[in-house]
């Protein structure tokens, strides 16, 4: 599969072809550029490739209409570096509105968005704003967001970028516990500490294109 | 819920960009306020030409020294005249009744003018009224014949004078039309920009595209039909203080503005408000959304 952006001298990802199985849990690493966060947006449907096809979730989504992508991104959840909250409202309204934009009534989310937020280790901070959370605290709050519709993929843009190494790895346990239920987990780092500990699958890019592919694997 | 939702986010986003609102309203009143009337007029204008070309005549005035010869040779060749339809002789005593029903409120008028005073005349209803010039060219170089006035050319003046108020109605209703487009695109420029984090909060956890876009289209809409409201009020003050008011002394000349018709321009005007905000909205979402 490649993809070249409009007016790029030479493609993001070039002829690149992987697959990543149910549950698993995938880091994609590389220098600045390589083509890392090209995979989470293609995963989305936010671009399309030039060549060769995407498949999520036993969809080609190569080809999908523009009308469909609602209602696909529903069992995809997502986690950035910057959190990505509303901050005029609290965390638990924060998760709750995941949930209402998608049609799911409040009913439901007095139910489920106390039970998410316990799982990510916020339970009693549900009616703090995100100004009054730690930059850990709200990137759980993101997680919680995330997860709460059960997703079958959990998407990770350097979600450690902007916190410290402590915070880096209570976050990363967390990812780990939700991948523990099922949920395939794609991150993308450049965060080796990381990377290392965990121990899981690491697929290293550099400039467009697989260098290494490693169950098991290291930073390098 | 969903349509709790979505309302609450309307009433929100006017509340919030309350001068915009406003703004948006009144141009949208002024553009549809426009537009009725420029309806109203349309419609009274077409009324009006029924109603005068039914009754309207060419009189041929008699010189006051005609002769006895003159008149019935005038009267025989109008009676064998395919163009014509219709003749009616009026005589200096009918002709003075017809001038002091007319000028009724003119006493001082009446006063001065005797019957003798006014010309003898033949009526005339042609068969088509367009004819006239062909009838005022055989008749007004005839021996005893004063004057042939055709009254639809007076008429046509009139509705000319119309048309151009209707015209210029119209193209005002035109240019507010766009101002108040402008200003929907922009309120909706800006109500999005303000919300950019919740719809890309939506947009990441897939709520559905008229999920997100129909709070901006209802704000739009909302305030066109705020627009049309105002509007009607518009209409209805112009009839009652204007029409009806400083200008009722001329009520004979007009065609009378039913309520009836004033109200039922406010459909008219609530559909294209809405509509115009609708569109607009919406394209303006495609392009700044990209949803």
């Amino acid at each position: 599969m490649t993809k070249t952006y409009p007016k790029a001298s030479r493609p993001s990802l070039d002829n690149v072809s992987v697959s990543i199985e149910k549950g698993e849990f995938v880091f994609f690493i590389g220098p600045s550029g390589s083509g890392k966060s090209t995979i989470i947006k293609l995963l989305l449907h936010e671009v399309t490739p030039n060549k060769g096809r995407v498949v999520v979730n036993s969809k080609d989504v190569t080809s999908m209409r523009s009308w469909k992508r609602p209602h696909f991104r529903r069992s995809i959840g997502c986690v950035f570096q910057d959190f990505r909250l509303l901050p005029n409202r609290t965390a638990y309204e924060n998760v709750a509105f995941a949930l209402e934009v998608i049609g799911k009534t409040k009913a439901v989310a007095r139910r489920v968005v106390p039970e998410v937020l316990e799982l990510v280790g916020l339970g009693g901070k549900e009616h703090r704003y995100p100004h009054e959370l730690s930059g850990g605290e709200q990137q759980r709050v993101a997680v919680a967001r995330a997860f709460v519709n059960r997703p079958l993929i959990l998407l990770a843009d350097e979600p450690t970028g902007n916190l410290d190494p402590d915070t880096s790895i209570e976050i990363m346990r967390l990812l780990d516990r939700i991948n523990r239920t099922g949920t395939t987990v794609v991150m993308v780092t450049h965060d080796s500490n990381i990377v290392n500990q965990m121990r899981r699958r690491v697929i290293e890019i550099e400039s467009g294109r697989i260098v290494r592919d490693q169950a098991r694997g290291v930073y390098g | 819920m969903r349509v709790k939702y979505v309302l609450s986010e309307v009433l929100v986003g006017l509340w919030r960009n309350v001068t915009m609102t406003i703004a948006m309203i009144i141009t949208m009143a002024v553009s549809l306020t426009m537009l009725g009337a420029s309806g109203l007029i349309y419609t009274k204008v077409a009324d009006m030409k029924d109603l005068y070309f039914e009754r309207i005549e060419v009189s041929i005035f008699l010189e006051k020294d005609v002769s006895e010869q003159q008149r019935t040779d005038i009267a025989a060749k109008l009676d064998s005249d395919p163009l014509i339809r219709d003749v009616t002789y009026v005589n200096k005593d009918e002709a003075y009744k017809r001038f002091q029903e007319m000028f009724r409120d003119s006493p001082d008028l009446l006063s001065v003018v005797k019957a003798d005073q006014l010309p003898e005349s033949y009526r005339l209803k042609l068969v088509n009224p367009a004819e006239y010039k062909a009838v005022s060219d055989q008749y007004s170089t005839i021996e005893g014949v004063d004057q042939v006035v055709d009254q639809s050319r007076v008429l046509d003046k009139i509705f000319n004078l119309f048309t151009a108020g209707q015209n210029i109605a119209l193209v005002a209703a035109i240019a507010m039309a766009i101002a108040a487009l402008l200003l929907v695109a922009n309120t909706i420029q800006v109500a999005a920009y303000s919300k950019r984090r919740e719809v890309a909060v939506m947009k990441l956890v897939g709520a559905s595209n008229w999920f997100i876009q129909a709070p901006f289209v209802l704000e739009a809409v909302v305030a066109g039909l705020i627009g049309s409201v105002v509007g009607l009020i518009a209409l209805i003050g112009l009839k009652q203080f204007l029409f009806d008011g400083a200008l009722s002394t001329l009520q004979g000349l007009f065609a009378p503005v039913t309520w009836g018709e004033v109200f039922l321009t406010f459909p008219v005007m609530a559909g294209v408000g809405g509509l115009i905000s609708a569109v607009t909205a919406w394209v303006t979402l495609r392009f700044y959304l990209r949803v």
